[in-house]
């Protein structure tokens, strides 16, 4: 099967798990207990402005009837109004996605740098106390949630040692750079305000750090593991007895196969991370997505809590469609058996 | 003979090279960005921006529209951004602030209000009574925030002139002008400017979306920066009408988190310097030791109460529920479970004016309970009639206050099922009187500065099927009279009337009155000067926080 058959066949699967995500988070959201209407106006609201909302929302039309409105909507940019903010729920994505892209970019990229050298070294040092103390590490990294690492790294380089910002995208001395991208990193370097830049560089290292320290020290325990598995294989035994560098071995030719089971774990993690950034962006005070997405569920906001689900899904399904491309890639047999 | 492959130590120590490095490019980057980016010393001359910048953290970042925002840190926001026809004072009266005086007629329908020269929203633009008349329209009409205290009485609103606004009531509205405080005046260029698309035909969104992250006042305080998730900030106006005071802080920010680690690392590096209202009280105890920090009770217009459901068995028995209010351990319940807060005195707080100063606070007596509950024809069947309480989840205080009433119920023979039920939940069941509970525990606060509010929220039978009410009282009477009390001009006299209500309601044991609300903050008094802890509290949402009024000492300030 050639990798263009391959993507299109995993591209179509997406799409079929995106439509079925959609109908089931908006059955979920509309069986919910409480009058939507009247939790987002509050106790105190007059019956009409109750009723026109419900008019507005199709609240009393069928659910089947209520779902095509929400789609067609999604086409033409009206993803409805959320309940909370009172705006468009496109407006609160375009304002607050930004915001956890950027802290789940950094997160991304401390991952992969930590977790690619722990992996590595710890397998090629396998049952040494380098492989002993990166073990310890790993555990230590998997048991403690990552919210209490986030209150420790709070508490200690923030509070303790002044090194880090306790809370925030930036100082108060700073103002957010100019609106391009959203992510106030990007944005000031484009716009030549490197010091605001610095500075939110500054308050991103703390909640990614704390974001990532659970899913790199599971990767890094992954891909000891095929490390340790690939070294004593026939074929570096091989490459090994043509006298090839240990360096040629390591990064060439025992990385690439050994990269393949972290790479899989590393994009669900990655993906993973925008849902589950909510206690990291209530710790750090952070204007995020994931954060959005909780006040929605306690409010019950319907279209606020789709949305959140459905772009959680879109980017949980391209990760997954990206690993699958990616593995497929790297190792044509898992092409030739989905293609059957 | 085959050879074990071995893993070679330079390996290792290039790949040990590579982490030290990545290691110290992030220590290097955090400290590059610590120095471009830190406050100035406290010993320089020019003070930045942070340290003149009063922070204050609070449940949530505000909503500032206008016509929507009602809760603690939206009303705290409105105030300072907004001006008012009227302001309350301590003492439940109110004196003049963007009207100069006003009259009305004879019928108590007609409210004549003359508006002062030369205000000018934060556009620059001039404020007159057409932007009143168009403040109150698009407050009906949208029906929200604090919409309800005009919506049953205002009949239309017409600006005779620049400075003349009429307002013509429905029927007589004794409250009329107590309420005023909460008609917030907007530019009414400015939100016509920045309509958006929605449900209010011509008006579009009448600027709703617009609304949220700008304001379009002409208050002591303009929006500079506002983050729906995050925080908002003001800086002061510097044209506003009545100048501006020397110490009043500069800017002010929202902080909208509550989350406790967060507020004790903020609280501590001063990067806050009052906390939320929201914390444990062991939390603000603690805080409140550290150098330079204090701790303040403020009094609030907000009243715990145990609703009992007078429709359901037992408590459908005045006996039980009046045995309920005797097995009661105040005392453990104001020490212990919620430290700091005041014995209740009846159906409303004592802070509120027109609380009938007659009626006491409740205190323990188990002789009498017990004595009680013999006379209810429920006593020896009790075990057949458990009561349930629900107690909100989103309170871990309130659960201990539900074990402590089951352990004195107990003594009394009652069985206490208690039930941990999220917010939402419970908003459901007591739409219902099929649904709600025996109890429910939930906290009331007065929306205007008289007990009449209280009333009229909890014991008012349109009251009933909302979460203020568990009471489902049915009493014709009791409904009728708050209804004419609202129609009393003359103060004492309707003081009068509004003691009769309490004494009727306290004297059916309707609910079990906990306690009166106070609000435990922690705050550094020598970096504010804050009326509110200096005991003079303004005990009406958001008005304990007019920061013109506070004196802020910047260069206190690391």
């Amino acid at each position: 099967m050639s990798v263009v058959t391959y993507t299109s066949k995993r591209a179509l699967y997406s799409v079929i798990s995106l439509f079925g995500l959609s109908v089931l988070v908006f059955v979920l959201a509309r069986v919910l207990p409480g009058n939507p209407a009247r939790l987002a106006l509050g106790p105190n609201a007059s019956q009409a402005a109750v009723n026109a909302l419900i008019a507005e929302l199709h609240l009393n039309a069928p659910l089947p009837v209520q779902y095509w409105y929400w789609i067609s909507g999604i086409f033409t940019g009206n993803w409805g109004i959320s309940l909370v903010t009172h705006r468009n729920v496109i407006i609160d994505v375009e304002q607050f996605l930004p915001a956890t892209l950027e802290l789940l970019i950094t997160a991304a990229i401390i991952d992969l740098l930590l977790a690619v050298p722990l992996g590595l070294v710890a397998g090629r040092m396998e049952n040494t106390y380098v492989d002993n103390v990166v073990r310890i590490v790993s555990y230590i990294g998997i048991a403690v949630p990552s919210f209490v690492v986030a209150i420790l790294l709070q508490l200690t380089l923030g509070y303790g040692l002044h090194l880090f910002p306790i809370i925030g995208q930036l100082s108060p001395n700073f103002s957010a750079p100019p609106h391009i991208t959203g992510l106030y990193v990007v944005d000031a370097v484009l716009t030549g305000e490197f010091g605001t830049a610095a500075n939110a560089i500054w308050h991103l290292i703390l909640p990614s750090f704390a974001l990532a320290l659970g899913p790199l020290a599971q990767e890094a325990r992954i891909l000891r593991s095929a490390v340790v598995e690939n070294q004593n294989s026939d074929f570096t035994l091989a490459e090994t007895a043509r006298g090839f560098p240990e360096r040629t071995i390591t990064m060439k030719y025992l990385l690439k196969p050994s990269l393949i089971p972290m790479i899989t774990i590393y994009a669900l993690d990655v993906s993973s991370m925008i849902a589950n950034a909510f206690l990291i962006e209530l710790i750090f005070n952070w204007p995020g997505f994931s954060r959005y997405g909780l006040n929605a569920m306690l409010s019950k906001d319907l279209n606020a809590i789709i949305a959140v689900v459905v772009i959680a899904g879109i980017l949980f399904v391209i990760a997954n469609t990206l690993v699958d491309v990616t593995v497929g890639y790297l190792d044509p047999r898992i092409r030739e058996q989905v293609g059957g | 003979m085959t050879e074990e492959v071995k893993p070679k130590g330079s390996s290792g120590r290039k790949l040990w090279i590579t982490i030290t490095v990545v290691v110290v490019v992030i220590v290097v980057v955090a400290s590059l960005a610590y120095v471009v980016t830190r406050p100035p010393s406290s010993t320089s001359k020019q003070l930045s921006k942070a340290q003149e910048t009063l922070s204050i953290t609070w449940a949530n970042v505000p909503n500032i529209d206008p016509a929507i925002g009602s809760d603690e840190a939206s009303s705290a926001a409105l105030v300072n951004l907004y001006d008012t026809l009227v302001f309350p004072t301590a003492n439940g009266t109110i004196i003049p602030d963007l009207a100069t005086n006003w009259n009305v007629s004879s019928s108590g329908l007609v409210y004549t209000f003359h508006i002062r020269s030369g205000v000018t929203f934060h556009n620059g633009d001039a404020l007159t009574a057409q932007d009143v008349a168009f403040s109150m329209d698009r407050l009906l009409t949208m029906g929200q925030g604090y919409a309800f205290l005009f919506i049953p009485y205002v009949q239309n609103t017409t600006a005779q002139n620049n400075n003349t606004i009429v307002f013509t009531l429905k029927t007589p509205d004794a409250l009329f002008l107590v309420s005023l405080v909460r008609l917030y005046v907007l530019d009414e260029k400015q939100v016509m400017t920045h309509l958006g698309t929605g449900s209010y035909g011509s008006n579009g969104d009448y600027g709703s979306t617009w609304l949220l992250t700008h304001d379009a006042g002409s208050g002591p305080y303009e929006v500079i920066y506002a983050n729906l998730e995050a925080n908002m900030t003001i800086e002061e106006y510097t044209s506003y009408w009545d100048g501006t005071n020397t110490h009043q802080p500069k800017y002010v920010q929202f902080i909208g988190t509550s989350t406790p680690s967060t507020v004790q690392a903020l609280f501590s590096s001063k990067e806050i310097q009052i906390t939320d209202m929201w914390q444990e009280y062991s939390t603000i105890t603690s805080l409140s030791s550290l150098p330079g920090a204090k701790m303040t009770i403020i009094p609030s217009s907000e009243e715990m109460y145990l609703m009992l459901n007078s429709q359901k068995a037992p408590t459908n028995d005045i006996y039980v529920r009046e045995a309920m209010t005797y097995a009661l351990n105040y005392t453990a319940i104001v020490s212990d479970v919620f430290p700091g807060s005041a014995l209740a005195a009846g159906p409303a707080p004592t802070i509120l004016p027109g609380h009938d100063p007659s009626i006491p606070t409740t205190q323990q007596n188990l002789t009498l309970a017990k004595q009680l509950i013999k006379e209810s024809p429920y006593y020896g069947n009790l075990s057949k009639y458990p009561v349930t309480y629900y107690w909100v989840t989103a309170v871990p205080a309130e659960q201990k206050m539900a074990l402590q009433f089951a352990s004195d119920m107990a003594q009394i023979g009652i069985t206490v099922n208690i039930v941990g039920v999220p917010w939402l939940t419970t908003v459901a069941d007591l739409s219902n009187v099929s649904s709600s509970p025996n109890i429910v525990s939930i906290e009331v606060a007065a929306n205007y500065y008289d007990v009449l509010s209280i009333l009229q929220e909890r014991y008012s039978k349109s009251s009933q099927g909302t979460w203020e009410q568990n009471e489902w009282l049915n009493n014709s009477t009791i409904s009728d009279m708050i209804a004419n009390a609202s129609t009393i001009q003359n103060q004492t006299e309707r003081y009068q009337l509004e003691y009769r209500i309490q004494q009727m309601i306290y004297n059916e044991y309707l609910s079990i009155y906990a306690f009166d609300v106070t609000e435990a903050r922690a705050y550094y008094p020598g970096i504010v000067n804050w009326y509110a802890a200096n005991g003079h509290p303004i005990a009406l949402l958001g008005y304990d926080f007019v920061f013109r009024d506070i004196g802020f000492n910047a260069t206190a300030m690391p």
